[in-house]
């Protein structure tokens, strides 16, 4: 009773969900800043 | 001001952290594939349970913190705590998910079937469906006191669950198999002590990750709170 395959298929599962779930906190991180960044220039471009 | 505390939040610690987490998972899946022995009755297959637990280790835990967050929030207003609550939901749901995808993957070969409605199974699928309700909540009402309030409710509500999850087993004839590492003839004694420590070290490997995932979240938060904060005085300032 080897099922390679099913242990190989939850590896699988457990590191792809991490690998995503990581990447796209970044993702969400880098446009948050980016937002922040674009909206800091227009107020500094108000008060001037 | 603030912009320049969260980007202090991610400094030198959320490094080490990154490091230490990393050297923790390489060791976790040397001791999985190479140290720990095979079960006899089960065969490699049972190394999924070093996933297993640990991701609902994890997801227990995070609705632990989501728990606490939320009776602080309800009591002392203040929204951090609301911050926490909501980031550790997240955390939470998606190493549940996790939970709810290897276990079917191990009781196919073992059960002859991915899915049985026992008291085990179907109460981890409805705490799962609780706080996916709870990110829902957050996600279609509007920023403010009133949604946070809901959330906390819901959030609290929400792990009253766990304790009949661990007791499921105990109370009723399950499928699901007995607990071996905290059970009636000791901690760890239903187990080989090899299994124990590699369990051990994958459980640690998850917790830190946890701590990384939520400095993250939390970062993520404080970000949009300024956001906010931004538009509004540009919008009262115009």
């Amino acid at each position: 009773m080897d099922n390679f395959g099913f242990l190989f298929a939850a590896n699988a599962f457990v590191w792809g969900g991490i690998i995503y779930y990581v990447y796209t906190l970044k993702q969400r991180n880098r446009e948050l800043e980016k937002d922040l960044a674009l909206l800091k220039e227009a107020i500094g471009k108000e008060s001037r | 001001m603030m912009d320049q505390e969260i980007n202090e939040d991610s400094g030198g610690e959320s490094s080490i952290l990154v490091w230490l987490t990393g050297i923790t998972f390489f060791a976790a899946m040397a001791a999985i594939f190479l140290f720990v022995p095979t079960e006899k009755t089960e065969g490699p297959i049972q190394r999924i349970m070093y996933f297993h637990i640990p991701s609902a280790w994890l997801s227990f835990f995070a609705f632990f913190i989501v728990f606490v967050s939320s009776i602080l929030f309800l009591w002392k207003k203040e929204r951090e705590w609301d911050i926490y609550a909501n980031a550790s939901a997240e955390i939470g749901v998606i190493f549940c998910s996790l939970v709810l995808i290897t276990g079917p993957i191990w009781a196919k070969p073992i059960w002859g079937t991915w899915w049985v409605w026992d008291a085990r199974l179907t109460s981890t699928l409805i705490l799962w469906l609780i706080y996916v309700a709870y990110l829902m909540l957050r996600a279609q009402t509007d920023a403010g006191s009133m949604r946070a309030r809901y959330a906390a409710v819901l959030g609290i509500v929400g792990f009253l669950n766990i304790p009949f999850i661990h007791f499921s087993v105990l109370w009723w004839r399950t499928f699901h198999p007995q607990p071996k590492v905290i059970s009636s003839e000791g901690f760890g004694k239903g187990m080989d002590p090899s299994m124990l420590a590699t369990l051990g070290v994958s459980l640690g490997a998850f917790t830190l990750l946890y701590f990384l995932l939520m400095g993250q979240r939390i970062r993520q938060e404080k970000l949009k709170d300024e956001i906010d904060r931004l538009k509004r005085e540009k919008l009262f300032s115009s």
